[in-house]
């Protein structure tokens, strides 16, 4: 389940060293502004259309199983005669909100813990910051997988699953960045004009910290939006018949001989997802860096 | 050098312990009763209470943990409770197949990696194209490469096979690697037809890592070439291919080798799909039949296997990164 590479060499070197790494040179340029088109488009297709959709995600409309792409379903049917267009508008939904809310969880957290160790220093630091290395050094989706399969497979589960292994990149870079941040001039000065506690950090340390962070969990969604697809494939999200991507991805694949858009439409629109969340993970990079200069 | 081989090596003790307690803690708590689902749900009492005291689910927790480790050191890693085998020996053959398929896996992602990452530092028309093809192909899962490998070569072409390791049948002992062992017993053909088994599987792990790889790699390339340092090299005197080699390559490497040590966790991970997708007799399908019998306690050792097997790998990229680059070693 890769996701872009500058998020995945940041998980690593979150460990040691704590940097953005440069812009890859080599990413497609799209402009600024289109991705946050795209995904204001999906979002709409998303929330609106299973709305708008005469069929539903777990009625069958009866007259076609099996069927290929036709103007009455645009992305044709599944085996017991679902139309694929609807339910994969309606898997969208769920990936979208499910996503978005382990992304916030995570980051949450993150900021939380890294600031409290970064402001805090000494043993708390010390203590904050092995527990953070030890979730580092584990396998984020295995150790994610043996959680989930523990709860009991479900969609809540995953997004726990993931949301405990997901956090500690956050309080890694947080920690950095508070550091570097207390440091600075301008906390230097609120300091000697009197300013302390928590006024301190919340006015004047973690807004410092809050663009790293919005941009690494830009860039963290489509990782995220496919580990869920991919718990959901070998079973560990909502039961059947729920229109979760990667559930009716692997479904999909008992139909691959005869009817291949089964399995092909749901994982399609995974990469989509992913795809999208990648280019804004970049606009809101280059966004703020064009704020910052 | 050494000390910080030691440091490395010695610093596994306590993110190997951890993970042991983390996998123990999620399985005992989590999930149903592994006596009911082992008995099934129609036992009577006396049989529930005596097989708890049997499998030791009365011992303390602690107690129940040495065992749970003892066992995994001495290498008995208990019993399936849904298949009622010893999972050592459900283990023996499955490891060499997950074994066989994650170094084809690797290999073709470097080999995709190396390949790309020329493609895609190349300037001119078409360039735009092939990035924007190769940024997407980075967000293909890896169920729908697998699958979109199987309709099109597999249906459409005929050209390679859709699922298991070999048409043949278990190859003669040895290594349990099918490839390897057809070489090692000259039956060229097995390993031919082995190789066409792992293609498809490979590459639908491989497709993703060998993307961002070509992407890191490519970028590290172009900006170590611009730096001013291969400027200054170039100004004395060095030519383009020593350039290449000194201030491009192995300063591309070492960010290139760090995403391949974070890559092989996310490729353990798709393994569990892609296994499960090609019926590959291996951990990962094992891994997934465990979770779906909600068999806790075996699912806890595979996943403590995979767990660990990562730690080690990057401890290994973690040294081969210090090896590199002195200033690694530095934290």
């Amino acid at each position: 389940m890769p996701s872009s590479p500058e998020a995945l060499v940041l998980r690593r070197l979150g460990r040691r060293a704590v940097r953005s790494p440069g812009r890859g040179a080599g990413v497609p340029r799209l402009g600024v502004r289109v991705p946050y088109v795209l995904l204001g488009l999906l979002v709409l297709a998303a929330v609106v259309g299973p709305w708008l959709s005469p069929y539903r995600t777990d009625v069958p409309s009866g007259e076609a199983y099996l069927a290929p792409f036709s103007a009455g379903h645009l992305l044709g049917t599944d085996n017991l005669g679902l139309d694929l267009a609807t339910r994969v508008l309606s898997g969208m939904r769920i990936s979208l909100f499910a996503a978005v809310v382990v992304t916030g969880v995570a980051a949450v957290v993150g900021l939380v813990v890294g600031t409290l160790a970064g402001y805090a220093g000494g043993w708390v630091d010390s203590l904050l910051m092995r527990v953070t290395d030890l979730f580092l050094a584990f396998p984020a989706t295995i150790v994610a997988m043996a959680i989930v399969a523990g709860l009991g497979p479900g969609l809540t589960s995953s997004m726990i699953g993931i949301s405990v292994v997901w956090w500690p990149l956050y309080a890694r870079i947080v920690r950095g960045e508070v550091r570097r941040a207390s440091r600075s001039l301008h906390v230097e000065a609120a300091r000697t004009s009197g300013t302390t506690g928590w006024r301190l950090l919340t006015r004047h340390v973690v807004p410092t910290v809050l663009p790293t962070v919005l941009v690494t969990a830009s860039l963290d969604i489509g990782a995220v939006v496919m580990t869920l697809a991919a718990l959901a494939f070998i079973g560990l999200g909502s039961p059947a018949p729920s229109p979760e991507l990667g559930l009716m991805a692997s479904g999909g694949m008992d139909y691959v001989l005869s009817a291949w858009w089964i399995p092909v439409v749901p994982g399609i629109a995974v990469g989509v997802l992913a795809l999208i969340f990648n280019y804004v993970g970049d606009s809101v990079r280059t966004t703020l860096r064009a704020k910052e200069a | 050098m050494l000390r910080f081989t030691l440091f490395r090596v010695a610093s596994l003790v306590p993110v190997l312990l951890a993970l042991s307690v983390l996998v123990f803690l999620v399985s005992h708590f989590g999930g149903g009763d592994p006596v009911h689902a082992y008995l099934g749900a129609n036992a009577s009492q006396d049989a529930v209470e005596a097989t708890r005291a049997r499998l030791g689910l009365d011992d303390p927790l602690v107690v129940q943990y040495w065992n749970y480790v003892s066992g995994i050191l001495t290498g008995d890693l208990g019993q399936s409770l849904s298949t009622r085998r010893s999972v050592s020996s459900e283990l023996a053959t499955r490891i060499p197949a997950t074994l066989e398929l994650a170094l084809a896996t690797v290999v073709l992602s470097i080999l995709i990696g190396v390949g790309l990452a020329r493609a895609y530092a190349l300037d001119g028309r078409g360039a735009g194209w092939l990035r924007f093809v190769l940024f997407s192909a980075a967000s293909a899962p890896a169920f729908l490469v697998a699958t979109a490998g199987v309709v099109l070569l597999a249906v459409q072409v005929d050209l390679l096979p859709v699922s298991g390791r070999t048409s043949y049948g278990a190859s003669e002992g040895l290594t349990g690697l099918y490839v390897l062992d057809g070489l090692l017993t000259g039956n060229l053909a097995y390993s031919l037809d082995a190789l066409k088994h792992l293609a498809l599987p490979a590459l639908a792990g491989s497709l993703g890592p060998g993307v961002a790889l070509a992407r890191v790699l490519a970028d590290g390339l172009s900006t170590n070439l611009a730096s001013k340092h291969a400027q200054t090299a170039r100004s004395l005197g060095e030519t383009e291919s020593q350039v290449l080699r000194r201030h491009g390559l192995r300063n591309a490497a070492s960010p290139a080798l760090s995403l391949l040590g974070v890559q092989v966790g996310m490729m353990l991970s798709s393994l569990v799909v892609v296994e499960s997708i090609f019926s590959w007799n291996g951990l990962g399908q094992y891994l997934v039949r465990a979770i779906n019998t909600a068999d806790t306690s075996t699912v806890a050792t595979v996943s403590l296997l995979l767990g660990a097997t990562y730690v080690v790998i990057n401890t290994l990229v973690d040294l081969g990164l210090a090896a590199l680059d002195p200033r690694a070693r530095l934290s």
